[in-house]
């Protein structure tokens, strides 16, 4: 009876360096400990220069690889099926003008939406003609509506976000966190498809 | 004096309920569409995710001041331009989101069997949008 290893692959690897890649880097392994050692430190991959930012490692080609050094082996694999391995320039801070520009653009694009939207459905008549339904006094400007609906307004979307600056009120992630998350899991599905050597297609332009 | 009291306070209780209606839903339209999210692999900074929630929320706010209230302020042009600029880009990131979502490109695409074309559709999509706007505001609403 061979002796069998698990494979179980890391989905997502950064590197800052062009360096050899041994299989430590890309998988976890269990195997007898006597193995273990040995076959952590296969070496798999040498990055140059050439494949730029993303690299897909197929788990198939791991274990093809594998299977040709021990034979008496048997290979079991778990979780992902590939490893996407991003190298990385230097810079680890983002930057700050590139952030701030971004803080004005949502600052001011939704400023504008929500302008856009009141005006959409007259929203200051509607109030106005409520004041007067209410008081049968007509008046510019029924603040005791209008104030307290920027309150509101700016309540309900902390509600929606879930937080309050860095203090959430509950353990759930808030909305945009998993739409984050989302969006990157949707990026990582297609880079393993379109930079798999594995796979001939080629991505459109 | 008690009626009105009553009266401004349901005033009061009218005006946040529809400020939470519209603030949540305002938000979940700007979600579900992914801007926050496009923006934050762009500039790559996920770590202020929280300050970006703060600058939509104080903008949202500060956007309702200037509809309901009657100020006005001695800009230069050059604030124009600015804030035209990025409500601009910001609009142009929301129409682009919406058409994304709608799934608009990879169907028509497939339908007109230009799926290697697809950026020359996108061109004639930024363009036109370009060449629209500009004719609004210089022809159309004159």
């Amino acid at each position: 009876m061979a002796d069998i290893i698990y494979l179980r692959m890391k989905k997502n690897v950064e590197l800052n360096r062009m360096q050899r890649l041994y299989l430590k880097d890309i998988a976890y392994i269990s195997a007898p400990s006597a193995l273990k050692s040995e076959i952590e430190n296969t070496f798999i991959y040498q990055v140059t220069k050439k494949d730029r930012n993303i690299i897909i490692i197929d788990s198939f080609m791991v274990i093809d690889h594998l299977n040709e050094m021990y034979p008496a082996l048997e290979l079991q694999l778990i979780g992902p099926d590939q490893s996407i391995i991003r190298i990385k320039k230097v810079r680890k801070t983002p930057n700050i003008m590139l952030a701030s520009g971004v803080w004005i653009l949502l600052f001011i694009g939704t400023a504008m939406t929500i302008m856009n939207f009141h005006y959409d459905v007259s929203m200051q008549d509607v109030q106005q003609k409520l004041h007067y339904l209410l008081t049968g006094e007509e008046i510019k400007y029924p603040l005791w509506i209008q104030i307290p609906y920027s309150f509101g307004l700016g309540i309900g979307m902390l509600l929606f976000f879930n937080h309050w600056f860095t203090k959430r009120f509950n353990e759930e992630p808030s909305p945009l966190e998993v739409e984050i998350y989302n969006y990157q899991q949707d990026l990582d599905q297609y880079v393993s498809y379109y930079e798999n050597r594995l796979n001939d297609t080629k991505p459109f332009h | 004096m008690i009626l009105n009291l009553f009266i401004n306070i349901l005033e009061i209780i009218i005006g946040l309920a529809a400020g939470l209606a519209v603030g949540g839903g305002f938000v979940a339209f700007l979600t579900v569409l992914g801007i926050i999210p496009r923006l934050i692999q762009l500039s790559r900074s996920a770590m202020y995710s929280q300050i970006y929630v703060v600058s939509v929320i104080t903008g949202t706010v500060f956007g309702t001041y200037m509809s309901f209230a009657d100020v006005n302020w001695d800009q230069p042009t050059m604030v124009l331009i600015l804030w035209g600029a990025f409500h601009g880009v910001f609009n142009g990131m929301l129409a682009a989101a919406l058409t994304e979502i709608l799934n608009v490109f990879p169907i028509i695409s497939k339908r007109i069997r230009m799926d290697d074309k697809l950026l020359w559709l996108l061109m004639a999509i930024v363009f036109g949008k370009i060449a629209g706007s500009i004719f609004q505001w210089t022809v159309f609403v004159k």
